[in-house]
């Protein structure tokens, strides 16, 4: 056989790079971020947000953040569980403690609660050592405070 | 052509799916990207240590009161004359009060049946004019 040159020879070896197990890959890593994700562990209540126009965003990471929500009847959940008023103290406190008193507690409170509630709750967390605190409100858009 | 199509035709007929893998890999990069998680927002405050309690000048307190159905009281240090007004005009006092005292300190005191709303709209308009000290209180007697 008559050879011109040392590259004419086509190589066996294929050139394609092996794309079959590409989605496969894909897939895994889908798999992967959804079973990784944690969300906050308690569930979102049925509250009307009180409304406030200096509304903020809270700049804290998800786990130092702890709710506290106050129904509309004046329940008391913390991590799905439903607490009694004196029992707040006790529970924060330690869960204060242990995150190196970094931990802010979002008091998500029905706009009808009355205050009478919230004032207990607040001197709770002041006799649990809290210090930062949010109540947690909607945004108020300027409009809908004009037509009030 | 015939009415009934037996000829084969040349045309594949699979579906490519050698795309499959770009496409699931644009959703899964499209999702990572465009996923934000609400962030909590609200009214942040600062509550006091246990037994931090500071006497304070009464020319110094700005008391606002809140009454169970939603009327709002200003009454300024010792003086008794109340003045009732609106939530949206605290901003505007509190601005005007400020300037002339550095020291100024709001004390909000709630009627224990007052809707929590009311008392928000008061912290609101406190925040919104950049007030500091706010001290939250229970309206007594």
């Amino acid at each position: 056989m008559a050879m011109k040159g040392g590259f004419s020879r086509k190589s066996k070896v294929s050139s394609d790079v092996p794309s079959s197990s590409l989605a496969d890959i894909a897939f895994l890593l889908l798999i992967f971020f959804m079973v990784t994700t944690v969300f906050q562990n308690d569930k979102n209540r049925d509250i009307v947000w009180p409304e406030a126009e200096a509304t903020e965003k809270i700049d804290e990471k998800v786990k130092n953040i702890l709710n506290i929500w106050v129904e509309r009847d004046g329940g008391v959940f913390i991590n799905d569980r439903p607490f009694a008023m004196g029992d707040i103290a006790g529970t924060i406190g330690p869960l204060y403690a242990a995150s190196d008193r970094a931990l802010v507690i979002s008091i998500r409170g029905d706009r009808e609660v009355t205050y009478n509630t919230i004032d207990q709750i607040t001197k709770q967390l002041v006799a649990a050592g809290v210090v930062r605190v949010v109540f947690a409100t909607e945004l108020e858009q300027r409009m809908t405070r004009e037509r009030r | 052509m015939a009415v009934l199509n037996n000829k084969k035709s040349k045309v594949s007929d699979e579906v490519p799916t050698s795309s499959m893998a770009d496409i699931a890999f644009l959703l899964l990069i499209f999702f990572l990207v465009t996923t934000t998680f609400p962030k909590d927002k609200g009214l942040a405050i600062v509550l006091p240590e246990e037994s931090e309690t500071v006497a304070v000048n009464q020319k110094n307190i700005l008391h606002i009161i809140i009454q169970a159905n939603g009327i709002v009281d200003l009454k300024r240090g010792e003086s008794p004359q109340v003045q009732q007004v609106n939530p949206s005009q605290i901003e505007g006092i509190w601005r005007q009060d400020v300037t002339g005292n550095d020291n100024l300190i709001a004390a909000v005191k709630t009627h224990p049946d007052a809707p929590y709303k009311y008392m928000i709209d008061v912290l609101d308009a406190l925040h919104s004019a950049g007030a500091e000290r706010i001290s939250l209180q229970l309206l007594e007697g």
